[in-house]
């Protein structure tokens, strides 16, 4: 076996000199034959003779040399390969038309894979990352997976149920002491979070269980910082270990570095700083991950979980009662490990996964569009090239050797394009994830090369050559050794392989139709939603964001302090109006609250969706344009002490009354009728720009508005927050002097507060993320698909006329006009194109149902944008039909008949 | 040319070329001179047939080759019986002469 590689191997690598050698052995076999003949007694003559015929047999022995060598197929294949490298570099222009052409489809599909990659295939960079699961209650209610701290330390005691266990969250810090906010990305985690990921740091320490304690271990507080960070802000400087660094107004201690392929624990963001959950202050609950002990199963992981979890639940609902959860709620769900080799999946990453795949396959229809071209260019030049072909047949290949050159040419061709294709795609791809990116949600994603990348690049170049090279190659095989004398290598007038071409064309004309129906949809999808009348001016509303806690507010002084606030910021130039509002409308800030009315039992759709609640000041309503259609909004004396009011939207009304006007009924809110006092109703709101959790797809929710002025410590559920904001509506665009004034104006009330401002359109935006990806890309699949298209009516029209120049020059020598000769041209273009559009129309309508959950605004089965995708597709089907067509007409038959 | 001739069964010409040079190292036209010899003319190897077995016998590790002077100083090709084609012309004479006792039998009680 051993032997018998050695021996192909050196057969291989030293050809020329195992040629010699058998050239050699043969010549001399020949002529001991002929002297041994002749010592025989045959005639010399006769000896030469023989001779001679032994010598016309010599070549064939050779090959079965070569081919008892075993290495015939390896190196015809070289031969191939070098051959049609040859063929391709000297027609250039044929070349570089199908390579780009494959580079552009190639290059659209590999750039979506690349972000499929990042965001769900491709394993963390920790420490055997198969071994890490996502710890959750399977709960349908709560799309985010958290766990309360004290489960996690219940789990993590538990040192049979995982090798070890850690939790984190995501967070912006503000790294700020006062003024304007400087956030950067972090994350909050547990002390063994590292050790349990197994990622090192490459400069100082991680975290140990010691640093998670209530306001820092032995250290103080202390903070490890990512390479990107590192990098950033302390230049990779070796001393950057030791230096304090601030964080929402504590100080932090830096102990370490991490690597710098490690992003974090979630694919699509990256982080700045960690910082232990005891430092931050908050409840520590978070995303849990577990590292399984070896020979541990996610299955036989989740088993022992849900075998302990009434222990574990005994044990941390106490205090899950005293900080406000519900007994009958509380780690009800049965617990499961699932695997996280990938990375904790979050809102974000599950977010992408629809559009990614759609996108995916979106891409997918262009490389076939692309192949189309690529096809009938292959062909043509296929027949371009009878001629040839049928001389090697002629000179002994066999029809399999020709098949297969033709396939080692397209095999050539699309390995090329998909280098550039690749190429593309990683310029194109950190463009996408700029378009994903937010100011809260700075998208980060892994777009490095890897096995996967170049497993489905080298795949989808293989298809796309077997798909546009087998025909050819199966014509190429066709070709009889007589052809070339027999057409005496003038090309024959004739219509032969028309069918191919016809049918790529109707294909060509299909698949457009189906990508540009998309790009419609998707298009309209985020035109609606982007252009939807909220009820303000977006770019000229700005959020001014700040957290009282900053400056140790009390929540009896805060009421005060908000109208100081908002009056201070109203009188700043530029600013037509301000008003302090708790939650900010269309983000993800949210404030739920089950909501009843006297006499009345709430309507089943209020449990599934809750009514929105929001406490504004009396401006609010005129400046995010949500007019009072009844009664009254709040005023002066809806002030502490006065009686309760509340304002609600029509779409509550509706909800739960039933009827237009509300005004006079009371209402409580929270879990129990006697959650809160009674807010009577006094006016009704227009529905506009309500506040909603996923954003605007949801839709106006029941919105309820109290009057911040009314809030009071006093009352249940009814504190002053710390997390105010005041909105603040523009008289021009936003600028730097205006945004310099306002937090000035906070300054000059309060210097402590740290001021975040944002518009509500980067509000609105970030709620847009995946329309407007799909948008894009959808529109950019489709105009390529056109022009695909388009190039491909016209490159076989050309042809066909180019071929029927003798048959034209005839017409109109025979007096047919120059319409005559564009009608007959367009006769065909028309004719397939009226097949293709039906085709795609067709098949559009049965798959874009497949998309109707990312569409908004307008069914799957638009009407407009299935008329508007033809209209457009028959504009460049005729104009592509049209330019040759032209040509055709103004074909001077005198030349031509000359010619013939 | 009224050469006598045989067909040759498939595989035993490989057969003939391990026992002929079980002997002693031979070149190809010694070979294909002494199976005919030995089978008095009755086995003529033309050399179409033979170089791609000895390439292929090669192949397998049977056969090694190298270029030598014959006895009247000319160049050639010698081949020779490596252990593995030794072992495999026991094996094959063997299997030989069992199938042909077996065809010899089949045909006499016929």
């Amino acid at each position: 076996m051993f032997s018998d590689l050695i021996y192909r191997l050196r057969a291989l690598f030293r050809r020329n000199r195992m040629e010699s050698d058998l050239d050699e052995e043969i010549r001399l076999h020949v002529e001991r034959e002929t002297e041994a003949d002749i010592e025989r007694g045959v005639p010399p003559e006769e000896a030469r003779r023989r001779a001679r015929l032994a010598l016309g047999g010599q070549e064939q022995t050779k090959e079965a040399c070569r081919d008892a060598r075993g290495v015939a197929l390896v190196e015809s294949l070289l031969q191939d390969v070098r051959y049609a490298a040859r063929v391709l570099r000297k027609s250039r222009g044929y070349s570089a038309a199908a390579i780009l052409t494959l580079a552009l489809g190639i290059g659209a599909t590999t750039a979506i894979f690349t972000l499929v990659n990042g965001f769900l295939l491709r394993p963390l960079p920790v420490h055997e990352p198969d071994r890490l699961v996502a710890v959750r209650e399977v709960d349908p209610q709560r799309p985010i997976p958290f766990l309360a701290a004290t489960v996690r330390e219940q789990i993590g005691e538990r040192t049979q149920l995982f090798q070890s266990v850690c939790s984190w969250m995501p967070a912006l810090l503000n790294l700020a002491e006062r003024g304007e906010a400087d956030l950067v990305e972090g994350i909050g985690v547990s002390g063994r979070f590292f050790e349990t990921l197994g990622v090192p740091a490459i400069l100082g320490r991680t975290f140990t269980a010691a640093d998670d304690r209530q306001g820092g271990g032995p250290a103080g507080p202390v903070a490890v910082i990512s390479h990107r960070y590192w990098q950033r802000r302390f230049g990779g400087a070796a001393d950057a270990v030791g230096r304090s660094l601030t964080v929402n107004r504590v100080s932090y201690t830096i102990v370490g570095v991490t690597p710098p392929r490690f992003f974090g624990p979630m694919a699509g963001r990256s982080f700045d700083v960690a910082l232990p959950f005891g430092t931050t202050g908050g409840l520590g609950s978070g995303y849990v991950l577990g590292r399984l002990a070896p020979g541990q199963t996610p299955e036989s992981a989740t088993a022992a979980l849900r075998a302990v979890q009434p222990q574990i639940r005994e044990a941390t609902l106490p205090a899950a009662v005293a900080a406000g959860f519900q007994a009958s709620r509380w780690l009800t769900q049965p617990l499961s490990a699932t695997s996280a080799a990938t990375g904790t999946a979050t809102p974000l990453s599950d977010r992408f996964q629809r559009p990614l795949l759609a996108m995916l396959l979106l891409a997918g229809l262009v490389v076939l569009v692309a192949c189309g071209n690529v096809a009938n260019l292959v062909l043509a030049r296929a027949t371009a090239r009878r001629h040839e072909l049928s001389v090697r047949r002629a000179l002994g290949a066999s029809r399999a050797r020709l098949a297969r050159q033709v396939l080692v040419e397209s095999l050539l061709l699309s390995g090329v394009g998909a280098g550039l294709g690749l190429a593309f795609a990683q310029v194109f791809c950190p463009f996408l994830v700029r378009q994903i990116s937010t100011t809260t949600n700075p998208a980060s994603l892994d777009l490095s090369l890897d096995w996967r990348l170049l497993a489905f690049t080298a795949g989808i170049s293989v298809c796309t050559a077997l798909l546009f090279g087998v025909v050819p190659a199966l014509r190429a095989a066709r070709v009889q050794p007589h052809d070339a004398l027999k057409e005496g290598g003038r090309t024959r007038v004739g219509d032969q392989r028309w069918g191919v071409n016809q049918a790529l064309i109707v294909g060509q004309v299909g698949l457009s139709v189906v990508l540009v129906v998309a790009a419609g949809l998707f298009v309209r999808t985020f035109a609606t939603m982007a252009t939807m009348d909220l009820g303000f001016d977006r770019t000229r509303t700005v959020i001014v964001g700040l957290n009282l806690r900053d400056a140790r507010v009390q929540p009896p002084a805060r009421v005060a302090l908000y109208e100081r606030l908002r009056q201070a910021v109203a009188s700043v130039p530029g600013v037509a109006d301000a008003v302090a509002l708790r939650t900010v409308p269309v983000s993800p800030d949210h404030w739920v609250e089950a909501v009843r009315v006297a006499g009345r039992e709430p309507p089943a759709e209020a449990a599934t969706r809750g009514p929105f609640l929001n406490a504004v000041s009396p401006g609010y309503f005129a400046t995010f344009g949500a007019p009072i259609l009844a009664g009254r909004g709040f005023g002066d004396r809806d002030v502490q002490g006065a009686p309760l009011v509340a304002v609600v939207n029509e779409t509550f009304a509706r909800l739960f009354f039933g009827g237009p006007n509300p005004v006079g009924e009371t209402l409580t809110f929270g879990p129990r009728a006697t959650s809160s006092p009674p807010f009577q109703i006094v006016g009704l709101a227009r529905d506009a720009g309500s506040a909603t959790y996923f954003g605007l797809r949801e839709g106006v929710p029941p919105t309820v508005y109290l009057c911040i002025s009314q809030m009071s410590p006093d009352i249940v559920n009814f504190t002053p927050p710390a997390d105010v904001r005041i909105g603040v509506r523009l008289a021009g665009s936003i600028s730097a002097a205006a945004t310099r004034g306002i937090a000035a104006a906070v300054g000059s009330v309060e210097p402590d507060l740290r001021v975040r401002m944002r518009t509500m359109a980067d509000y609105i935006d970030g709620t847009l993320i995946t329309e407007r990806l799909a948008a894009i890309l959808a529109g950019l699949f489709g105009s390529l698909a056109l022009v695909l298209a388009g190039v491909g009516i016209f490159g076989v029209t050309a042809y066909a006329v180019s071929r029927r120049r003798a048959e034209f020059g005839v017409r109109i020598a025979l007096g047919a006009s120059t319409g005559d000769v564009v009608r007959t041209v367009l006769q065909r273009v028309v004719i397939l194109m009226g097949l293709g559009l039906a085709i795609g129309g067709a098949v559009s309508f049965w798959t874009s149902r497949l998309v109707a959950a990312l569409l908004f605004g307008l069914e799957p089965r638009d009407p407009a944008t299935f008329v508007g995708a033809a209209v457009v597709l028959a504009a460049v089907a005729l104009l592509a039909g049209w330019l040759p067509a032209r040509r055709a007409a103004r074909i001077d038959p005198a030349i031509v008949l000359r010619n013939e | 040319m009224g050469e006598p001739h045989l067909d040759l069964p498939q595989g035993t010409l490989d057969l003939l070329i391990l026992r002929t040079l079980e002997l002693e190292p031979q070149h190809g036209w010694a070979m294909s001179n002494r199976i005919r010899q030995v089978s008095s003319d009755a086995l003529n190897i033309q050399q179409g047939t033979l170089y791609p077995a000895l390439h292929r016998l090669e192949r397998r590790g049977w056969i090694r080759s190298r270029w030598a002077t014959t006895d009247n100083n000319r160049r050639a090709k010698f081949y020779e019986l490596t252990r593995a084609g030794q072992k495999q012309l026991e094996q094959e004479t063997t299997n030989w002469q069992a199938l042909a006792a077996a065809v010899a039998q089949v045909l006499e009680s016929a």
